[in-house]
């Protein structure tokens, strides 16, 4: 317990200067962005009542949200999840709002990770939704976004993957399985675990969806992956998803994003959250997703309000450490300004000039000139300004 | 151009591995005299391996910082984790299984039975789908040792002939799950590199 004080809850971390502008310049850029194509941003609290987190069709885990107890004995829950609060708030305070909405937020989000991995729990994310619009406009408006959304980070090279989760679901559909072999197909299908799903499938009394299904998660790369799928997936129902997606791609090509973009049929993630196009972003240099989305069109309905919705969000963390090795290190002043008896008001006036001339200046706290020299050599200032009747400016070398 | 890292388990699937790169015609010369050297080079092939204890080798892919893994599917029933997970190798055959002392029945009686397992994620899940509570404890060394000395009733271990098992007294009652080496790839290096990742995983592929 004594030593627990001086220590940050594991998960967690203090955030100090260069990471911290990293953290911001990440922020502020994507930010813009938003704003620039006409996203509002919204705040909602930190803590909400578990249940808007534990719907029974779109619900988290419990083990991995942090809860608490409110004065009443009501259970509530440091928010897992950004989108679900908006959905709330969508339904409720802006019911009637003109639609579609199109709102942005840049808050924390805590989730409960395995001890010793290295994760943190605590995770700073940026993202929109826009919420009452279907269709295939606004699955490219989002596409664009998140693609931008990257681009502005100025990344050395990053790539953005889009699939469907139709395939899975109607494919799934078809033979007819409990929750439980569902969630165990849908989970080797993410894992691209082909041995195992291959031993699954082979059970399967319908051969034919059985053998579309086993080649799902081989169908990930370019624009090639819509004309194998057209073959491999022995599925007619299937073929709307593949020329919405083929659109998709085309339209991104012709905004020259079209590098930046891969296609992989095999993305199930949150198969029972997700109902339409759904989207990760990677990162050379990072090893996990730094951007997810999709279409949730069923979501809004838990909270009484039936419309269809899509969005993503960005770890900013994942993104600023990215960038962290091409940002400056913490700057330092370049002038400390040290006052003799009687001259602090002329000092902090020439701060003043200083800074409106954009020098970083600060304001010597110490009593006589050598202990603000010191200082300053301590810290590699590398001028400092003795104010008195007179200015006089000392370069240290 | 930045070379592939692939992550392999010292030990018990260490010599399999490099009898199955030397299959595909790799230059295993580092990794035959590896020294104190941690990260080892395949030269010509623009590879590097590093060698390391079974969950760390998942550590390593999920993290991204190696991009393919050779490891057993017993570590990774027991630490989970996201990555992909392309190929059974066909070596390192082994199961999970249940073991008692010979001549008793483990599930008789309404007493909570203690488990000592190497394994206690697995043990945990094992019994969880039964919906049966059990007692788990936790052992890192022979955990053959327990049910001898009757700390526990029985034992949630990796078998491969059961002679060890047999010389001790103890047999298995169940099977749990059978386990090889797995190939695993992290999720964002397949994405990113994927014609390097796919031309490496399909030599392996061909190897086994």
């Amino acid at each position: 317990m004594l030593k627990n004080k001086l220590i940050a809850p594991e998960g967690t971390r203090d955030i100090l200067f260069e990471d911290c502008t990293a953290r911001r310049k990440v922020e502020n850029k994507i930010k813009n962005l938003f704003v620039s194509r006409g996203f509002s941003e919204v705040i909602t609290p930190g803590i909400e009542f578990y249940d808007v987190f534990s719907s029974d069709a779109h619900g988290i885990p419990q083990e991995k949200m942090y809860k608490l107890v409110d004065s009443k004995g009501r259970l509530l829950a440091l928010k897992p999840d950004l989108t679900m609060p908006i959905a709330r708030l969508a339904a409720t305070r802006l019911r009637d709002q003109v639609r579609p909405l199109r709102l942005f937020y840049s808050q924390n989000i805590y989730t409960i990770t395995p001890a010793l991995t290295g994760r943190s729990d605590e995770i700073p994310q940026i993202g929109v939704e826009i919420i009452g619009a279907g269709g295939k406009r606004t699955d490219l408006e989002v596409l664009v976004l998140a693609l931008e959304a990257l681009q502005s980070c100025n990344l050395d090279d990053f790539r953005l993957e889009i699939g469907h989760i139709g395939f899975f679901n109607t494919l799934i559909g078809k033979l007819n399985l409990d929750e439980e072999q569902t969630e165990e197909i849908r989970t080797l299908i993410q894992n691209k675990n082909y041995p195992a799903l291959n031993d699954m499938l082979d059970r399967m009394e319908d051969k034919k969806t059985a053998a579309s299904l086993k080649k799902l998660p081989a169908l990930f790369g370019g624009e090639e992956v819509l004309d194998e799928a057209a073959e491999a997936l022995d599925c007619p129902e299937v073929a709307s998803y593949l020329e919405a997606l083929r659109s998709l791609y085309q339209s991104l090509s012709e905004l020259g994003l079209g590098e930046r973009v891969s296609l992989d049929l095999g993305i199930v993630n949150r198969t029972d959250y997700y109902t339409g196009i759904v989207f990760k972003g990677y990162i050379e240099g990072l090893g996990t997703t730094a951007l997810q989305g999709g279409r949730y069109d069923t979501l809004l309905s838990d909270y009484g309000k039936e419309e269809p919705a899509i969005g993503f969000s960005i770890n900013v963390d994942a993104v600023a450490k990215v960038l962290l090795p091409a940002l400056p290190k913490n700057p330092v002043p370049d002038v400390l300004v040290f006052a003799e008896e009687g001259f602090e008001v002329k000092a902090l006036l020439e701060i003043r000039k200083l800074a409106s001339h954009g020098f970083c200046a600060e304001f010597s706290t110490f009593e006589n000139f050598d202990e603000s020299r010191r200082y300053a050599i301590k810290r590699g200032i590398p001028t400092v300004y003795v104010v008195n009747d007179d200015l006089v400016e000392v370069r240290l070398s | 151009m930045k070379p592939i890292r692939i992550a392999l388990t010292k030990g018990r699937l260490e010599e399999s591995t490099v009898q199955l790169f030397e299959k595909i015609g790799y230059n295993c010369e580092q990794l035959r005299n590896k020294g104190r050297k941690l990260i080892l080079e395949v030269p010509d092939a623009n590879l590097e391996v590093v060698l390391a204890k079974a969950a760390d080798v998942i550590t390593y892919v999920e993290h991204g910082v190696c991009d393919l893994g050779v490891v057993g599917k017993d570590t990774i029933l027991e630490y989970g984790g996201s990555f992909f997970e392309v190929a059974d190798l066909g070596f390192g055959k082994c199961r999970f299984a249940l073991a008692v002392k010979k001549g008793t029945d483990f599930y008789a009686g309404y007493k909570v039975k203690t488990i000592a397992t190497k394994y206690p994620g697995v043990a945990r899940q094992f019994f969880a789908d039964k919906g049966m509570d059990v007692e788990i404890i936790k052992i890192e060394g022979s955990v053959e040792l327990a049910p001898l000395l009757g700390l526990s009733d029985g034992i949630v271990d990796i078998v491969e002939t059961g002679t060890t098992l047999k010389e001790n007294g103890l047999e298995v009652t169940e099977n749990i799950i059978s386990l090889s080496a797995r190939l695993i790839v992290n999720s964002a290096s397949l994405k990113l590199r994927k014609k390097e990742l796919e031309a490496v995983i399909s030599k392996i592929e061909a190897a086994i």
